[in-house]
């Protein structure tokens, strides 16, 4: 690559190039000042080469004169790779683009030229110091890049220079941690702390301190905390006896089973409930009869159902989700807007097109609230089952301990119960904003 | 009649002639039965702007909504280009990609991004394969300037730029008529004038059909070629009025001594029909 003379430029003449380009025109006089500090004119001779695809893609340039030739590879997907770059024009963008460490084009000059160039680096760095004008800059080296060398599938990689939350970045597992983090900033997690702290201090002093009528056969704090951490358990039952992951794997394992099961049997119900008036008037009075029933009255007939107390408990479990899947299901597709189908057969979408591209996507909303609901409903229905029937399993633990007064283990189970069935619900919403980012980006705007 | 489609550059449009004929709708025939549509009689020529102008509630989207095919009519008979699309005997037509509607409240797919959603139409028409769909829908966001939305969902861009994926989604279809139904109702009157023109830059363009509700009489008048005053419920033409003033137009219309003339004679009209319905205490909707 033939560098003829890299000298520093003038701020003030650089001032004057900058705003007349597409991307830089609206950023202040101070950052242009600051990207001066970084800026170097080079010329060029008609017949240099700057840079070929594949080379490094290091610095950004900008035409002051002369003409260039700029062709991009085809690999690229543009749909006009050729383009001739004449004054104040921006070219070498690959040294913003987040997966592309090398040059996407040719670029050779075909005219005698005087360019700009700025380390992509070091311009990133410069954005990212006031990431609001930062932000609008890239921007529009989206827009250019879309617009002028019609390459729309990159702009994607654009890299953020996001102090906020903008839309374009959220996805998946940065929504997560950008909760997580505007989390840590509000004061709700130490109002949560407090919290748990008053009711655990409630707890120790209702049972160690004033021995509180009720309170006195309870196990205090100290003493349950003690049994948890104790290598040696009294009770037999700690964070160091194998048994307690086993228990802990057994009821994860049931719910798992029973929660996959009511999802693929219940959202396709829940579906053609709402979807099909027949099918609703057919199956919705006999779901709604069995609805209501609580678990433990289903107990009897599962166990003469289900020789194998395994299955007896997992359909026990199922039930409970099954129901809530189902229901919020059908409400889901009920609660989608009329004129999204209408709009569909207008498109010329068939029955079974408006069904998949209209129906399923806008009730998923609602079956996610649904599996929430499941999953939390699966937990409590796991432990019902595990009472009445089977080994192992944190109600089973909960049970026999109490059966055979283990009062801190019984505890230590309800704890261990409630951290896990928090896990499982948190891994639905995040499954849930997965599949959802058309949802998140909105919610997230909505929080701007 | 200077307001003629004929005189557009292109040549004259041929094809998306409506045809409403005595049509008739009555809802709940049955019980307490109200006439929301009275032997309504409307011509709209092929390429035609044809604004549908009246009170809420009168009864406009009955009939644009027979014309699609969402609702059947009582009796009477609707034709496009002298095809019947519904009548006393077949009241209600199907629903095709050669009347696109545009909804009230906005009918783009939150869950596809814009391009997915302009491209809907000929993938599910099998008309195109995905690639060349999104490709079509690609060059044609770009003709009405809708650059740097394609991947973005809906609910990420203002409802302004939402209005207009949805006529370019329902112009991918090539289709007759395009179907109206108040779509800048919700916008603030600034995005309601850039939105105008940029509905006449398309209109110039692609030269269809275009069927308008509306209840703005200043929107009738600058975009329409016809407008139709419709009394309130039941529904029909009290008064068809021909905008004589030609197109191409811009925002400069609006403060023409011919516009303001057009206006001051519709304006009794219209204001009428509002006592009306606002006396018989009609719902807004």
């Amino acid at each position: 690559m033939p560098t003829q003379d890299k000298q520093p430029v003038s701020p003030d003449i650089l001032l004057g190039i900058l705003k007349a380009t597409m991307p830089f025109q609206v950023v202040s006089d101070a950052m242009l000042r600051r990207i001066a500090a970084i800026s170097w004119k080079v010329s060029y001779r008609a017949g240099d080469t700057l840079y070929e695809a594949g080379g490094p893609a290091d610095d950004l340039y900008i035409v002051v004169s002369g003409k260039i030739d700029h062709e991009l590879a085809p690999g690229v997907n543009a749909r006009r790779p050729m383009k001739t770059l004449g004054e104040g024009d921006v070219f070498g963008w690959a040294a913003l683009l987040e997966k592309v460490p090398n040059r996407l084009a040719k670029a050779v000059c075909t005219e005698d030229a005087l360019v700009i160039r700025i380390n992509g680096e070091e311009l990133l760095k410069t954005f990212e110091s006031d990431p609001d004008a930062g932000d609008v800059v890239m921007s529009r080296f989206a827009t250019m890049i879309t617009r002028d060398y019609t390459v729309p599938d990159l702009i994607a990689q654009l890299r953020g220079i996001h102090r906020k939350l903008h839309a374009r970045d959220a996805q998946g597992m940065n929504v997560t941690l950008y909760r997580v983090s505007r989390w840590l900033k509000s004061p709700r997690p130490y109002l949560m702390l407090l919290g748990l702290s008053i009711f655990f201090g409630c707890w120790y002093l209702a049972v160690e301190v004033f021995k509180l009528p009720r309170f006195r056969e309870m196990p205090g704090i100290t003493t349950v905390v003690t049994e948890w951490l104790n290598p040696n358990p009294v009770f037999g039952l700690s964070l160091y006896t194998e048994e307690y992951y086993k228990h802990i794997a057994v009821s994860v394992w049931r719910v798992t089973q029973a929660f996959l099961l009511a999802t693929a049997l219940g959202v396709p119900l829940g579906l053609f409930l709402g979807w099909s008036k027949g099918v609703k008037d057919y199956l919705f009075p006999i779901f709604e009869m069995l609805r209501p029933i609580p678990i433990l009255a289903w107990v009897p007939i599962a166990i003469v159902m289900f020789v194998a107390t395994e299955s007896a408990v997992i359909f026990l479990t199922f039930l409970a989700s099954f129901f809530a899947t189902a229901l919020n299901t059908m409400l889901g597709v009920e609660s989608i807007d009329e004129s999204y189908t209408r709009a569909a057969n207008c498109l010329g979408a068939s029955k079974s097109q408006v069904f998949f591209h209209v129906i399923v996507p806008g009730a998923l909303p609602f079956v996610f609230t649904g599996l929430q609901i499941s999953v939390g409903v699966s937990w409590f229905s796991l432990v019902a089952a595990e009472m009445v029937s089977g080994q192992y399993g944190l109600g089973y633990v909960i049970n026999t301990s109490y059966t055979m007064v283990r009062y801190p283990t019984i505890i230590i189970g309800m704890i261990t119960l409630g951290a896990v069935g928090y896990v499982t619900s948190a891994m639905v919403r995040v499954a849930g904003d997965y599949m959802m980012q058309w949802r998140v980006r909105e919610l997230a705007l909505g929080a701007r | 009649m200077s307001g003629q489609p004929g005189k557009l550059p292109g040549g004259a449009p041929t094809r998306g002639a409506i045809r409403i004929e005595d049509v008739v709708k009555i809802y709940d025939p049955g019980g307490a039965s109200v006439m929301a549509v009275d032997h309504c009689n409307l011509d709209i020529a092929a390429g035609e702007i044809c604004m549908i102008v009246g009170p809420s509630g009168c009864g406009k989207t009955t009939l644009l909504n027979a014309i699609a095919g969402f609702h059947e009519i009582t009796s009477g008979r609707i034709t496009l280009d002298g095809e019947v699309l519904c009548s006393t005997e077949r009241p209600k037509s199907t629903p095709g990609s050669d009347r696109v509607v545009v909804f009230q409240n906005g009918a783009l797919f939150p869950w596809k991004t814009n391009l997915d959603n302009v491209a809907f139409g000929p993938i599910m028409q099998g008309k195109l394969s995905k690639a060349e769909a999104r490709e079509k829908a690609l060059s044609m966001m770009a003709d009405a300037g809708l650059n740097g939305v394609e991947h973005n969902f809906p609910g990420e861009v203002s409802s302004g730029v939402r209005r207009r994926i949805e006529i370019v989604r329902a112009l991918m279809n090539d289709p007759k008529v395009l179907l109206l139904d108040e779509p800048y109702r919700a916008l603030d009157s600034l995005t309601k004038s850039v939105m105008h023109e940029a509905l006449l830059e398309i209109y110039y363009k692609n030269k269809v059909t275009i069927f308008f509700i509306t209840h703005d009489l200043e929107e009738a008048i600058f975009l329409g070629h016809k407008v139709a005053i419709m009394t309130s419920r039941p529904c029909k033409p009290k008064k068809i009025l021909t905008v004589d003033i030609p197109h191409p137009r811009d925002y400069g219309v609006l403060t023409s001594k011919r516009f303001r003339e057009l206006i001051e004679e519709t304006n009794e009209a219209v204001h009428e029909e509002a006592v009306k319905a606002f006396q018989s205490g009609e719902k807004e909707g």
